[in-house]
C-alpha cells in the first residue's frame, strides 16, 4: 500500500512538473503569443476572444507570473484547456474529447498485445536457443525495432489498402454508421483499427522480446532456478513460475520507459492512417500553429501515459510479494 | 531507444566493470561479426553523409518528368515534381547523422554529469536529480520534443538536436548513475579514496575509464533514438523542410498522395535507410554489450559429447550394500570457448548409508563444482567430461540394487530421480529460493512434482510437518523469503531437502552465511535428523574445523584434485599433506584450546594452466626438487595409524606411500570392503 501512495505522489508530482514546462514554454517565445497568434490568423482581436486566448496560454497583460500561474491552473483544475485556432471555436477540451476514446481503444489493444506477444516470444527464444526460429528472433528484432512506425505505416498501407483494397484508406470508422455500441459500428470500427495496430505491435514487440529474453537468460541463471531443477520439477513450471514469473517483473517495471516511446510512435502512425485519435489532433495542431491545441494533446497524452503507468505499478504489486511488505 | 535501453536493463544488476583490460573488450569486440557488420553499415552512411552530396546531382532540382519509377536515369525514381529521389537519399544521411551524433553527445554530456554526480555527492543533490530523473523517463518523450518544437518551425539542425536531447538524456543517467554507485563501492575506488585522492582525479582516472563500454553503448542508444525522432520531427513538418532528411521526403511524399499514387520509391527507401542505420548501431551495441561485460560466451550443452569421452566400465550389479554413492575418475571442465579450464580433474570417492563425507577446500577448489557434479547439476559452460557417479537404490526386497549412473541419466527418468534421491542444500537460501512465491508454494511443487496423487491439501499438511521437523513454526508457510530471516531460511531450505526423504543431501556451505549461534543450531539439527532418517551427507565447507565436527571421512581438495582423505580423526591428529596441515592451523577449532592461528601464504594455482608438478608446490613450506616437475597421485598411506583409521595422501613426502594399494580409502573398490561402511551401521 504505501508503494502505491509513493508511486502516486511522484505521478502527480510528474503531472504537475508536465503542467509547469506547458505553462513555461509559451512564456519563453518573444512577444506576447496570444497577439502573435491574431496576427497570424488575421482575426479580429475582440476582448472576448482574447480573454478566451488568455485563459488558454494563462498569458495575461494585467497579471504578475506568479498570479497567471494560478489562474492557469485554477483553468486546468476545471477542465478548461482553452480555444482550438483550428476548430474555431471549439474548445480544445471537447476536440480531445472526440479524439480521446479512439487513441485509448487503438493503443490499449496495442499495447497490452504487443506485450503479451513479445513477452511469450522472448520467454521462447531464451529457452529454445539453438532452434534456427529462436536464434533469428534476435537479428530480425533488433532490425524491426529501428524501423520507424510510421513509415511501416506507410508501406502496410499502400500494399493492403492502396494495392490490395482489403483495408479501408483512412479513418476510424465508416462514415454511414452512427458511432455507438452496435455490431454494425464496432466491426467497421475494427476493420478500420487493423492496420495501425498491426502497425503499432510489430514495431513495438521487438522491444519486449529483447527485454524479456534477457531477463529470461538471467533468471535462468539464477540459484533458485537451479534449485527449481534439482527439486526435479516439470520443466513448464520451471519456466514459468520460476523463471519468467521472474524474468517478467522487470519488464513490467520498464513499461514506463516503452510506453512513451510507443505512444510516440502510435501518434506518428495515427497520422498516416488518418485515424481520428489525438495523433492526428496533434498532427492538425502543428500544422495549423495551433499552439493551444499542441499543448492540451502533450498534457493528455503525459496523463496517459502517467495513468496507465500507475496501472502497470498495481499490476507490479499483485505480481512481487516484496513491494507489498514494505515498512 | 528501446533496442539499448532494454538490454541494458541486465547490467543494472551485475554492472561490475573491471579496472582491468581497457582495450582488451575493444579488440574482442572487433573481431565480434556484429561489430563488423555494425561498422560497415555506419561506414557507408558516413561516406554517404560526408563524400555524397559532391557525387549526385542537386537533390532540389525540379525537371518536367514529374513523378516517374526507377530508370537508368533516376535509380530511385524521381518525385510529383521531377527531383531526383537517390539524390536526396544521399543528401539526407548527412542530417540523420549529424542530429543523431549531436544529440547523442549532448545528451550523453548531461548523463554523465548528472549520473555521476548524483552518485558522487549523494545527500539531496542525489536525490533531487534523480527524482527529475525518474520525471523525464516517464514523460512522453515526442510528445513533448513536439511541443517544444512546434514553437520552432524552422528550427535548424542544433536546435533539432538540442530538443531531443533534453528528452533522450534520463535514462543514460540512471543507467550511469547506478554503475558509479557500484563502482564507487568496489576496493580501487574506496583505497583511492582512502588515500586522499581529489574527487576529480577519482572521477577521471579511476571511474570514467571504467565506464567507457556502458557510456558507448548507452551513446549508440541515444544516436538511434535521436535519429528516430528527427525522422518523426521531420515527418510531422517540424524542422526547416528545405533541409534534406529521410523524414522530410517521408513529408512531401504523404503530402503529395504518393501512398495513393503507389509511388513505392519516393518513400521506402527513406524509411529503409533509418531502419538500416538503426539496425547498425544496434548491431555495434550488441558488439560492446558482450564484450564490455566480459560475459562468457555461453555454449549449448552436448549431452552426447560426454558420453562419447567417457571410458568407464559395464553396469555391473554391485555387492555392497552399504555403500549408497561412489564417484569414479570424475572430471568436470568449464569450458568458455576460447580456452578450458578443469575445475574437478580425476576425482574418485566413496558414501556409505548415513555417513558423511566432509569435502573443504579454499574458494576455487572446485569443491562446490563437485557437489553439483554429484547433484547432477552441472550445466554449460560447466561439463562432465569423463567419470562417473553411480548411486546405489535401496532396492524394496533388500537384495542390492543395480548401480545408477547419475551422469548418464536424461530426461524424465532424470526429473525423477532428482530430490527423491539426492537433494541439495544451498549456500545462500536467500538467492536459492524463488523470491515471489510463498513458501508453501515451493515445498508443495516439490511434493506434488514426484508424488502427482498427492492433493494441495495434502501436500499442505505435509509441509507443514516439514516445517515441525526443523524448528520453523507452521504460520510462516504462507511467508515469503524475504520475510524470513537468514537462520530461518535456511531451515526452510533444509525442509525442503528432507521432503522426500532422500538417501543423501549434498550440502553446498549450508551455514556459511549464517552467524555462529545460528550456524551451531542448525548443524545440531541436522545431526539430530540423520540420526533419525539415516540419509548420507556430503558437507561441502571451506571450514575444516567445522568438519571435524560433523563428518566421517574428509576429503581435502586442492585446485581440482583430492589432496587429502582420511578419517576425521586421522585428518585431525596425523594430517599428511602439508595443505591439510595448513588448513589446520588457519581455521579456529570450534571447541578445545585457543591455539594461534596462521594462514597458508600465496594464492591457489591458475588452473587454466597445466601444471607439471604438484599444484601446492609454489606454496608450500616443505618443497622438494620433486614436487615441481613430477605430480603426486593420491595413494593410500602404508604408515597409517591404525587408531586412527585409513588415509590418503596426494604428496611426495610420503615416498612410503604404496601405489599397489588402491588410492581411495574410502572408494567401495573391492579389495577394500566396506570402508566407508564401517559407519554404516547406523544407517542399516
Amino acid at each position: 500500500m504505501r508503494f502505491i501512495l509513493r508511486r502516486l505522489a511522484f505521478y502527480v508530482a510528474t503531472a504537475w512538473i508536465a503542467i509547469t514546462i506547458n505553462f513555461i514554454i509559451p512564456r519563453l517565445m518573444p512577444g506576447n503569443p496570444v497577439i502573435e497568434l491574431f496576427n497570424r490568423l488575421r482575426i479580429t482581436a475582440t476582448p472576448g476572444a482574447i480573454k478566451a486566448f488568455d485563459i488558454a496560454f494563462g498569458v495575461s497583460t494585467r497579471e504578475g507570473l506568479t498570479g497567471q500561474y494560478w489562474s492557469y491552473l485554477g483553468q486546468l483544475a476545471h477542465g478548461n484547456l482553452g480555444i482550438s485556432i483550428t476548430y474555431y471555436p471549439t474548445t480544445v477540451g471537447s476536440v480531445i474529447g472526440q479524439a480521446l476514446p479512439w487513441t485509448v481503444a487503438l493503443l490499449g489493444v496495442a499495447t497490452v498485445l504487443s506485450f503479451l506477444i513479445g513477452t511469450l516470444l522472448g520467454m521462447f527464444s531464451a529457452t529454445r536457443r539453438g532452434s534456427v526460429f529462436a536464434d533469428s528472433l534476435v537479428p530480425v528484432t533488433s532490425l524491426l525495432s529501428a524501423i520507424p512506425y510510421f513509415w511501416l505505416g506507410l508501406v502496410v498501407l499502400t500494399f493492403f489498402a492502396v494495392d490490395l483494397g482489403w483495408f479501408p484508406l483512412n479513418g476510424g470508422s465508416n462514415p454511414g454508421v452512427p458511432i455507438g455500441l452496435s455490431w454494425a459500428f464496432i466491426s467497421t470500427a475494427v476493420v478500420h483499427g487493423f492496420l495501425p495496430a498491426v502497425t503499432i505491435i510489430v514495431s513495438s514487440v521487438a522491444g519486449w522480446i529483447l527485454s524479456m529474453r534477457n531477463m529470461m537468460l538471467a533468471t535462468l541463471s539464477e540459484d533458485y532456478v537451479l534449485l527449481a531443477e534439482a527439486k526435479g520439477l516439470h520443466r513448464r513450471r520451471i519456466i514459468m513460475m520460476y523463471a519468467a514469473r521472474n524474468a517478467i517483473l522487470p519488464n513490467i517495471a520498464s513499461f514506463a520507459l516503452a510506453l512513451g516511446f510507443i505512444v510516440g510512435g502510435a501518434v506518428l502512425t495515427e497520422i498516416v492512417f488518418s485515424y481520428p485519435g489525438i495523433g492526428y489532433v496533434l498532427f492538425q495542431g502543428v500544422t495549423n500553429e495551433d499552439y493551444p491545441l499542441v499543448q492540451g494533446v502533450f498534457l493528455i497524452i503525459t496523463i496517459m501515459v502517467l495513468s496507465a503507468n500507475f496501472i502497470a505499478d498495481a499490476v507490479y504489486v499483485l505480481l512481487d510479494p516484496r513491494t507489498r511488505s514494505q515498512r | 531507444m528501446t533496442v539499448v535501453t532494454l538490454s541494458e536493463l541486465s547490467e543494472l544488476g551485475d554492472g561490475e566493470a573491471l579496472p582491468t583490460d581497457q582495450k582488451g573488450w575493444l579488440r574482442s569486440a572487433l573481431r565480434s561479426r556484429k561489430v563488423q557488420i555494425g561498422l560497415v553499415i555506419l561506414g557507408i552512411f558516413v561516406f554517404a553523409a560526408v563524400a555524397g552530396p559532391s557525387l549526385v546531382g542537386n537533390p532540389s532540382t525540379t525537371s518536367v518528368i514529374g513523378l516517374s519509377g526507377p530508370s537508368s536515369a533516376h535509380l530511385l525514381g524521381t518525385t510529383n515534381e521531377g527531383q531526383d529521389v537517390f539524390a536526396q537519399l544521399v543528401y539526407s544521411a548527412r542530417v540523420s547523422l549529424i542530429v543523431g551524433a549531436l544529440a547523442a553527445v549532448i545528451s550523453m554530456t548531461m548523463s554523465v554529469v548528472v549520473g555521476i554526480s548524483g552518485a558522487f555527492l549523494g545527500g539531496l543533490w542525489d536525490d533531487v536529480l534523480s527524482m527529475l530523473t525518474n520525471v523525464f523517463l516517464v514523460l512522453p518523450a515526442l510528445p513533448l520534443v513536439i511541443v517544444i518544437a512546434s514553437y520552432f518551425k524552422d528550427a535548424g539542425t542544433l536546435l533539432i538536436a538540442l530538443v531531443i536531447s533534453l528528452t533522450a538524456w534520463a535514462w543514460s543517467a540512471r543507467v550511469i548513475r547506478a554503475q558509479t554507485l557500484s563502482l564507487r563501492s568496489r576496493d580501487f575506488v574506496q583505497s583511492a579514496r582512502a588515500a586522499g585522492e581529489p574527487v576529480r582525479r577519482i572521477v577521471f582516472f579511476e571511474i570514467l575509464p571504467n565506464e567507457i563500454p556502458l557510456i558507448a553503448a548507452q551513446f549508440l542508444g541515444t544516436m538511434i533514438f535521436a535519429v528516430l525522432t528527427q525522422a518523426g520531427l521531420a515527418f510531422l513538418g517540424i524542422g526547416s523542410a528545405n533541409t534534406w532528411s529521410w523524414g522530410t521526403m517521408m513529408y512531401w511524399a504523404e503530402n503529395a498522395g504518393a501512398l495513393q499514387l503507389s509511388a513505392w520509391w519516393w518513400f521506402v527507401p527513406p524509411g529503409l535507410c533509418l531502419a538500416l542505420l538503426g539496425a547498425g548501431l544496434a548491431l555495434l551495441n550488441f558488439g560492446i554489450d558482450e564484450f564490455g561485460h566480459n560475459r562468457p560466451v555461453k555454449r549449448r550443452h552436448r549431452r552426447a559429447s560426454n558420453r562419447a569421452l567417457r571410458t568407464r566400465p559395464d553396469d555391473l550389479p554391485r555387492q555392497l550394500g552399504d555403500t549408497v554413492l561412489d564417484v569414479k575418475n570424475l572430471s568436470v571442465v568449464y569450458d568458455t570457448g576460447s580456452e578450458a579450464l578443469r575445475a574437478v580433474n580425476d576425482v574418485s570417492l566413496g558414501l556409505g548409508v548415513g555417513t558423511t563425507v566432509g569435502i573443504a577446500g579454499e574458494s576455487g577448489s572446485g569443491k562446490s563444482t563437485l557437489a553439483h557434479a554429484i547433484a547432477t547439476l552441472t550445466r554449460p559452460p560447466a561439463e562432465i567430461v569423463s567419470g562417473s557417479v553411480e548411486y546405489f537404490p535401496v532396492s524394496s526386497d533388500g537384495k542390492p540394487a543395480k548401480a545408477v549412473d547419475v551422469v548418464r541419466l536424461e530426461g524424465e527418468e532424470l526429473r525423477r530421480f532428482r530430490w527423491e534421491e539426492i537433494a541439495v542444500v544451498f549456500q545462500s537460501a536467500l538467492n536459492a529460493l524463488n523470491p515471489v512465491l510463498s513458501i508453501r508454494a515451493q515445498l508443495t511443487d516439490t511434493i506434488r512434482a514426484h508424488r502427482p496423487g498427492v492433493s494441495r491439501r495434502e501436500a499442505g499438511a505435509w509441509a507443514g510437518r516439514l516445517l515441525d521437523e526443523v524448528g520453523v513454526t507452521r504460520d510462516r508457510l504462507d511467508a515469503f523469503p524475504h520475510q524470513l530471516s537468514g537462520g530461518m531460511r535456511q531451515r526452510v531450505m533444509i525442509a525442503m531437502a528432507l521432503a522426500l526423504q532422500p538417501q543423501i543431501l549434498i550440502m553446498d556451505e549450508p551455514t556459511t552465511a549464517l552467524d555462529v549461534v545460528t550456524q551451531r543450531q542448525i548443524l545440531k539439527r541436522i545431526a539430530e535428523l540423520q540420526t533419525e532418517l539415516h540419509f548420507a551427507m556430503v558437507f561441502i565447507t571451506h571450514d575444516l574445523s567445522l568438519l571435524l565436527e560433523i563428518a566421517d571421512v574428509i576429503a581435502v581438495m586442492y585446485a581440482g584434485e583430492l589432496v587429502e582423505v582420511g578419517r576425521t580423526q586421522a585428518i585431525y591428529k596425523v594430517p599428511a599433506h602439508p595443505y591439510t596441515a595448513g588448513l589446520l592451523a588457519s581455521s579456529p577449532p570450534l571447541r578445545g584450546p585457543r591455539r594461534t592461528l596462521t594462514g597458508i601464504p600465496g594464492l591457489p594455482p591458475d588452473l587454466h594452466r597445466s601444471i607439471a608438478g604438484c599444484p601446492f608446490a609454489s606454496r608450500c613450506s616443505r618443497r622438494m626438487d620433486r614436487c615441481d616437475v613430477e605430480r603426486p597421485t593420491l595413494v593410500r598411506l602404508r604408515s597409517e595409524d591404525p587408531r586412527y583409521g585409513e588415509q590418503s595422501v596426494a604428496c611426495w613426502l610420503h615416498t612410503d606411500a604404496a601405489p599397489d594399494i588402491p588410492p581411495v580409502a574410502f572408494a567401495p573398490s573391492p579389495q577394500e570392503g566396506p570402508a566407508a561402511g564401517a559407519e554404516g551401521e547406523r544407517g542399516t
